[in-house]
This record gives C-alpha cells, sequence and structure tokens, in this order.
C-alpha cells in the first residue's frame, strides 16, 4: 500500500476512535519543521488528526509516551516500537487494556545523513527521497538515483528482526520481511570486537569526550521510564554534573546496563545524539548478550518475565567464582 | 612511575550481610590472614548490587570490585542471589566489551561457614589485579 492511502486509512481509523470514544489520545507521527522530518503529535482533537502522516522518516519510538498520558492511547507502531509497548506490558508499566495499537508494517527508516553523504548534498537539495520496493530513489536537482536499502536505511533497521509489529489492534498495510543485513548493521561492534580492550576502551572515550551530557537518548528511550535517574540524585551524587567524558561514559554504561532486557535495539538513541555518537553500538552489543546468556529476546511476549525477575536454577555460573 | 613500585591493588568488596560478610568475620575470628587490600561494603544481599556501584567504584579510582554473595539456593530471601547472578553476568559481559579488563569485576559465592573460601578468594582477586595493575581506566591521561 503506498505512504498516502496508509494514511488515510490511518486518519480515519483513528478519527474513528477518537469519536467512538474508544481512545482520549492519539498519538502518531506529524510533519516536522525541517525538510523531510517528521515530529510526534499527541492529540485528542478529532480535527488534528488529518495531520498523521506516515513514511520512512518516522524516527521517534512513540512507546515512550504511553508511561506519561493517563487513560486510553490510541498509537501508531513501527515493528520496534511495537516490542517496546511489550516490553512495558511485562515490567507493568502500561496495561495491555489502555492502549490500541495501530500497527504499521516497516520496511526500514531513511537515513538521510547517509543520503547526504553519498550524493555530497544537504538535505535541502534533495528534492524528493522515495521507497520503492526494494530501491530508494532519491531526486534532487532534476536528477535521480537509486540506492539499495542497505546503502541508505538506518544500522538499526538493517538488522531489524521484527519489521511488521507482532502485537497490535489493527494492521494498516500489509507485512513486511526483514532485511536480515545482520553483518551491515553491526560493522562497528565487529570492528570494535577486533581492538584489544584497550583500544575499545581509548574509542569509548574519544566519543563521549564529544557528549554534551543532553539526555537525548534518556529522554527518547521508552525503555528509561524511571521517575528520578540516578544522574539527578544529589545525595549520593552518582556522577558530576559538568559533561567531562569520565561521567559521561559512566551514564551511558550504566544506563545500558539499567535498559538491558528492555531495549529492543530500536535505535531511537543514536537518531536523537546531537553529536552523533554510535550509541546503538552500545545498546545492541547488549541485546545480544541477554540473548546470548540468558536466550532472551526483548519485547517479544507480553506475557514473558521481564529479564531481571526472572532466573533458572543453572545458569551463568562460569562467570562466578 | 616511582609511586607504581610501591603501588598495592585497591580492591572494594560487597558482600552479602548472610554469608559472605560473616564468611569475612569467620576468616578473621579463625586468625586466617587475607589481603588487606580490601575494603568491605556490607549489602543486605548480593542482590541489592547496582551495576552503578561498581562503575563508581572503578570511576573513584578503585582497581577492581568484588561481590559476594550466598550459594544458589542459599538466599536468605530465596531469589536475591540468583537476580545478582543475571546483574553481574551482563554487567562483566559489558564491561568487557567497552575495554574494562575483566579481572577487574569479579563475583562469588561465600557461605557464611567459608572462611577459607573467603580468604582464599579476596587472595587470587588481588593477585590477578596485581597482575594486571593500576585501574587508570577513568584517568585524562595528560
Amino acid at each position: 500500500m503506498e505512504n498516502k492511502e496508509l494514511e488515510q486509512k490511518l486518519r480515519q481509523e483513528a478519527g474513528a476512535l477518537l469519536e467512538q470514544g474508544k481512545v482520549d489520545y492519539i498519538v502518531g507521527y506529524e510533519a516536522g519543521s525541517l525538510k523531510f522530518s517528521t515530529t510526534p503529535l499527541i492529540t485528542r482533537d478529532r480535527d488534528e488528526v488529518s495531520r498523521l502522516v506516515i513514511n520512512p522518516f518516522i524516527v521517534n519510538n512513540l512507546a515512550n509516551f504511553l508511561t506519561g498520558l493517563e487513560g486510553k492511547v490510541g498509537i501508531v507502531v513501527k515493528g520496534c516500537d511495537s516490542r517496546s509497548i511489550v516490553s512495558l506490558i511485562q515490567d507493568n508499566k502500561v496495561s495491555r487494556d489502555n492502549v490500541v495499537i495501530l500497527g504499521v508494517p516497516c520496511p526500514g527508516l531513511i537515513d538521510l545523513g547517509k543520503i547526504e553523504k553519498l550524493l555530497g548534498k544537504e538535505r535541502d537539495e534533495l528534492d524528493d527521497v522515495v521507497r520503492e520496493g526494494d530501491r530508494v530513489v532519491v531526486t534532487a536537482g532534476g536528477e535521480s538515483s537509486e540506492f539499495s536499502p542497505a546503502q541508505v536505511l538506518f544500522d538499526s533497521c538493517l538488522g531489524c528482526e521484527l519489521p511488521t509489529p507482532q502485537e497490535y489492534d489493527l494492521l494498516l498495510g500489509e507485512a513486511t520481511a526483514p532485511l536480515k543485513e545482520k553483518t551491515a548493521s553491526q560493522a562497528k561492534i565487529a570492528e570494535l570486537k577486533d581492538m584489544t580492550p584497550g583500544e575499545r576502551w581509548e574509542f569509548w572515550k574519544g566519543e563521549f569526550s564529544n557528549c554534551i551530557r543532553c539526555y537525548a537518548c534518556r529522554n527518547v528511550c521508552p525503555a528509561c521510564f524511571c521517575n528520578r535517574c540516578f544522574v539527578e540524585e544529589s545525595s549520593p551524587q552518582w556522577v558530576q554534573p559538568a559533561p567531562r567524558w569520565q561521567d559521561n561514559l559512566l551514564f551511558q554504561a550504566v544506563r545500558n546496563i539499567h535498559v538491558a532486557g528492555r531495549c529492543t535495539d530500536c535505535g531511537a538513541c543514536e537518531r536523537a545524539c546531537p553529536v552523533n555518537i554510535p550509541l546503538r553500538s552500545l545498546s545492541r552489543e547488549m541485546y545480544d548478550i541477554v540473548g546470548e546468556l540468558f536466550q532472551f529476546k526483548p519485547g517479544m511476549d507480553k506475557d514473558a518475565d521481564p529479564l531481571m525477575t526472572h532466573y533458572e536454577q543453572e545458569e551463568a555460573e562460569d562467570l562466578i567464582r | 612511575m616511582s609511586q607504581d613500585s610501591d603501588w598495592e591493588p585497591k580492591l572494594l568488596g560487597f558482600c552479602c550481610r548472610w554469608c559472605s560478610y560473616a564468611g569475612a568475620d569467620l576468616a578473621g575470628t579463625s586468625r586466617q590472614k587475607y589481603p588487606a587490600n580490601i575494603r568491605i561494603i556490607r549489602i543486605p544481599c548480593s542482590g541489592r548490587i547496582d551495576p552503578l556501584f561498581i562503575l563508581k567504584a572503578l570511576r573513584l579510582g578503585f582497581d577492581g570490585v568484588l561481590v559476594s554473595g550466598c550459594h544458589p539456593g542459599d538466599c536468605h530471601y530465596q531469589t536475591g542471589n540468583y537476580r545478582a547472578r543475571r546483574k553481574m553476568a551482563i554487567t562483566k559481559k559489558f564491561l568487557e566489551y567497552i575495554g574494562v579488563e575483566p579481572e577487574r569485576v569479579q563475583a562469588s559465592w561465600v557461605s557464611a561457614s567459608e572462611g577459607g573460601k573467603f580468604t582464599q578468594v579476596v587472595s587470587e582477586v588481588t593477585e590477578d589485579l596485581r597482575k594486571i595493575g593500576p585501574n587508570r581506566l577513568f584517568e585524562d591521561g595528560e
């Protein structure tokens, strides 16, 4: 189904949900202020649903808003976002009865940064970027260029295991298959694993020297739902407020450990980072660690125990004296 | 550096108050000698450990951290040590990935009757740390 058709259907359904009083809010995407960009739309107004959009630039994970809204919420989700909702249900942060999930199969989000690099053009110089089957067609200055998804999708999308939401009330459009570009999706991690521990530490030290600790990564993350984050504690003060690399790295390392088993590798943190730290190379590795050690896949089964409340009598003993 | 010649590893121990802390006590009352390199913080259960404590200890300059709790099946609160085990497992693997030497973060099961094992674990961990040298992870480098 074309995006335009999808949008029409979505607006219709979302409007009906509000009209019939089945939901108090609709959470979706609308066009953003920058070219191609989208921004979250949270509304109770029937007329505003006409602003809803679906396109390959819906980068936010809207599950993030569920923990802050009271009442029933109709929410637009991609595959990864639906996993985040399942994870929130596992943690009792969200009741399944209070969400109406409007699933949108997602063939992958387009990384404008990659296109800018490939074409040597700014996003404002691009006229159109569309997904046509297994090609991405970019028109700029009257010329059109074609790329494969592996060239221009976000790394997180290349390795996506669940492009079509598994948990939904209504699925808009047809299911889409995973791209299975796992190697490309984790190229950075493979590169890091080839280094010595000392080199890896130096790498992260360098990356986190750029961090301004804006907490965008934390704030866009549906798995980071604590009312009070340890970084804001003042007694004891776990991290200094000044963004020095030491505390930046400590913050991000602890954040990743805290969301282990909840992080679905949606990649929202990396997309939100204003200084382009490859955050997914931390979160994806943690995703694989919990998979390897405990055969746990975050956000797949809403009736499963959360990772950290479950245990087996015998596991991980080789790591303990 | 001249300071390094008399450098001694500084080890922070988090011991469960029901077992390992009592194990450390037993080692002491039995007049066993274990390295004075360890500083012990008593925690109510190994399940109380937050990986944040471990990172913070390394950030403050401890050369290593040892978390010690009851053997599987022996937790005073039934399941605390199983949860600790999951947390320690992912923390160890993750820290290793970002570049922390695996020797710096260790875990052990020591019961209240295992004064000898406590002595042995602390000695071994201290030796491990001596081998890998001082923790310079969070130093500025200039």
